[in-house]
């Protein structure tokens, strides 16, 4: 794969590991640099460590899961503006009106379409 | 007086033959007569010294009470007795509320002797009387002690469905002035009786949200009072959920799915990884695997979604998005996937819509998650032929919107056309086997149609095809409704 200059970074964070390498996969296949999380916690540490482009956020995870972390990721000068989207098994309208409030940029119910997703991806990374 | 003679008005051949072998041994003579007025004016040129009623032949000549007939006939001062079997309590209290002196079991019970002098004595027989009147007083006075002790609403009415009395609790939902009203009015905002009622003659039970908004199951029996009238004592247990229960319900449903769900992207993912060759390249025999492997992800999906759909419409925790609609903008929602389904098959998929159709105010999503379950279900049981999705406008009333999906399938065998919408009922043929589901769509179809005062329905003709239809209100202000 011919990885360029400008290649950008996609944190992905979900407590399930195995759908955290199944879309790493999907994504690098896509030409993207990818990092993965576990929790809520380290999902902010490694957005602060990798300033992503792109953030795909489960809800619920251990050390404060979705909700948590991006309310850390929207209060932060150097995160702020990162696109968040949200990729979670919960398919409650209450949830994906608290994210559209907290600043995402979509919500996907899982299991998804790969292709509307991919499509909502280069779509909010301006591609 | 003494006693010798004894009519028995009825018809219970074993009752008579085992009254007159056990009256026999004590010297007593006893004649059976038909239950009718005949039989009452036959019975006066026998001169009795006491008649025997039997219960079971209570409402004879067109309904006429047996033992004002009897009176009638010249048994003015004659004890009269029931007949009656050990379990029909209620049948001995209204006898005894209509004027009989006493009452004997059948079939008899030791002697029955000491009971019929018993009621030779006249003075017995007006202490009887009073007795049973005042013992209904007082069990009437009991019944309105309990159902006021109770939290939840009860009422009493007349047999016309006017209450008589209300206890605190449903006073404080529907105030002190409404006691002249009917029940069914009051409590139900009907204008006419409720089948339920109209319909059990003892015991009824139904479930109704009141005007607090609760939901109360009730139960309803019949009393008599010292005049002898019925009156129906309904009693109700508040069946609203508890917030707390249902908060955990929500939760317990939303975590179980996420559960479900959570693994079935991961299967769904590597599916796909390996289809697209991402994971390196396939054989034809590894790709026809994976396709298995996500053709069943699919479906396990598909009955993951019907399950916690199903669950959620049939227990009320559902919300509508209403807003007025057009039928043709909510089939746009599922045309592409059916036409692509039908083309499949080989299968023609038509679809006529008069222009001039009212609005529906429906929820989209919902409409059109029926219209494509009833034409998947077509699709998927028509081999040849043609798939038709109509509507049309019906003024009657205030006007419904028809919409109908046929085929020209396998039809579906008249036994089973009743039960199709029963949950998890599958019509048992080869064919219906060989095809997926779970025997929820029709189920959550039916559902859905409801939630928006509208019908469902289906007929079918087997080996011909089938046809369901729904009604929904025609949007009021909109040109023909």
């Amino acid at each position: 794969m011919i990885v360029a200059e400008d290649q950008k970074t996609v944190l992905v964070a979900d407590d399930d590991r195995d759908l955290v390498t199944a879309l790493s996969i999907r994504l690098r296949a896509a030409g993207y640099k990818v990092v993965g999380a576990y929790d809520g916690e380290e999902t902010y540490n490694q957005a602060i460590k990798h300033t992503p482009d792109l953030i795909i956020l489960d809800v619920r995870m251990p050390s404060g899961g979705g909700f948590f972390a991006i309310d850390q990721i929207k209060h932060s000068l150097k995160l702020r503006d990162i696109p968040v989207i949200f990729l979670t098994a919960f398919d409650d309208e209450d949830m994906k009106e608290q994210a559209k409030e907290l600043g995402a940029e979509g919500y996907f119910r899982k299991p998804f379409n790969d292709e509307e997703f991919m499509g909502v991806i280069k779509q909010v990374l301006g591609e | 007086m003494k006693l010798k003679r004894i009519a028995y008005f009825g018809d219970d051949r074993d009752a008579i033959e085992d009254l007159r072998e056990t009256l026999e041994k004590i010297n007593l003579q006893l004649k059976d007569f038909s239950p009718t007025r005949a039989g009452s004016l036959e019975a006066v040129g026998f001169n009795p010294d006491l008649i025997l009623w039997d219960l079971d032949n209570a409402e004879v000549d067109g309904g006429n009470p047996p033992i004002e007939m009897i009176r009638e006939s010249g048994f003015e001062n004659q004890p009269i007795l029931g007949v009656a079997k050990r379990e029909d309590a209620e049948k001995i209290v209204k006898s005894l509320a209509s004027g009989a002196t006493d009452f004997i079991y059948k079939p008899v019970i030791g002697n029955p002797l000491p009971r019929l002098v018993a009621a030779m004595s006249a003075s017995q027989r007006d202490k009887r009387v009073n007795w049973s009147n005042r013992a209904l007083d007082t069990m009437n006075e009991q019944v309105r002690t309990i159902l006021s002790s109770l939290k939840d609403p009860a009422y009493i009415v007349d047999p016309e469905f006017n209450i008589l009395y209300m206890n605190r609790a449903a006073i404080e939902i529907y105030g002190e002035g409404i006691e002249d009203g009917t029940c069914y009015h009051m409590f139900y905002g009907r204008s006419q009786p409720c089948d339920v009622c109209l319909k059990s003659k003892g015991t009824a039970r139904w479930r109704s949200i009141l005007k607090n908004g609760k939901a109360y199951r009730f139960m309803s029996t019949v009393i008599v009072n010292s005049k002898g009238e019925f009156e129906k004592v309904a009693m109700s247990t508040d069946i609203t959920p508890d917030e707390e229960v249902m908060k955990i319900y929500k939760t317990f449903i939303s975590n179980v799915s996420h559960d479900l769900r959570t693994p079935l992207a991961a299967i769904d993912q590597y599916a796909n990884i390996m289809l697209e060759g991402l994971a390196g390249d396939l054989n034809e025999d590894q790709k026809k695997y994976i396709e298995v492997v996500k053709r069943s992800s699919f479906r396990l999906g598909n009955l993951v979604e019907n399950l916690i759909d199903a669950n959620n419409i049939l227990s009320g925790h559902f919300k509508l998005k209403l807003r007025v609609s057009k039928i043709p903008d909510i089939l746009d929602i599922v045309l592409e996937r059916l036409n692509s389904q039908a083309q499949e098959k080989g299968l023609r998929l038509q679809v006529q819509i008069p222009g001039d159709l009212p609005s529906v105010y429906v929820d989209t999503q919902r409409i059109a998650q029926v219209i494509a379950n009833l034409a998947g279900n077509s699709i998927k049981f028509t081999e040849e032929g043609i798939v038709q999705i109509r509507a049309g406008y019906m003024p009657r009333g205030d006007g419904r919107v028809i919409v109908s999906v046929e085929d020209s399938g396998i039809g579906i065998p008249s036994d089973d056309l009743s039960r199709v919408f029963d949950m998890f009922y599958r019509v048992e043929s080869d064919q219906v086997f060989l095809e997926e589901g779970a025997g929820l769509g029709l189920t959550i179809s039916r559902e859905i149609i409801r939630a928006h005062g509208g019908t469902l329905w289906a007929e079918s003709l087997e080996g011909m095809g089938s046809a369901f239809h729904f009604a929904l209100p025609a949007h009021k202000g909109d040109k023909n409704s």
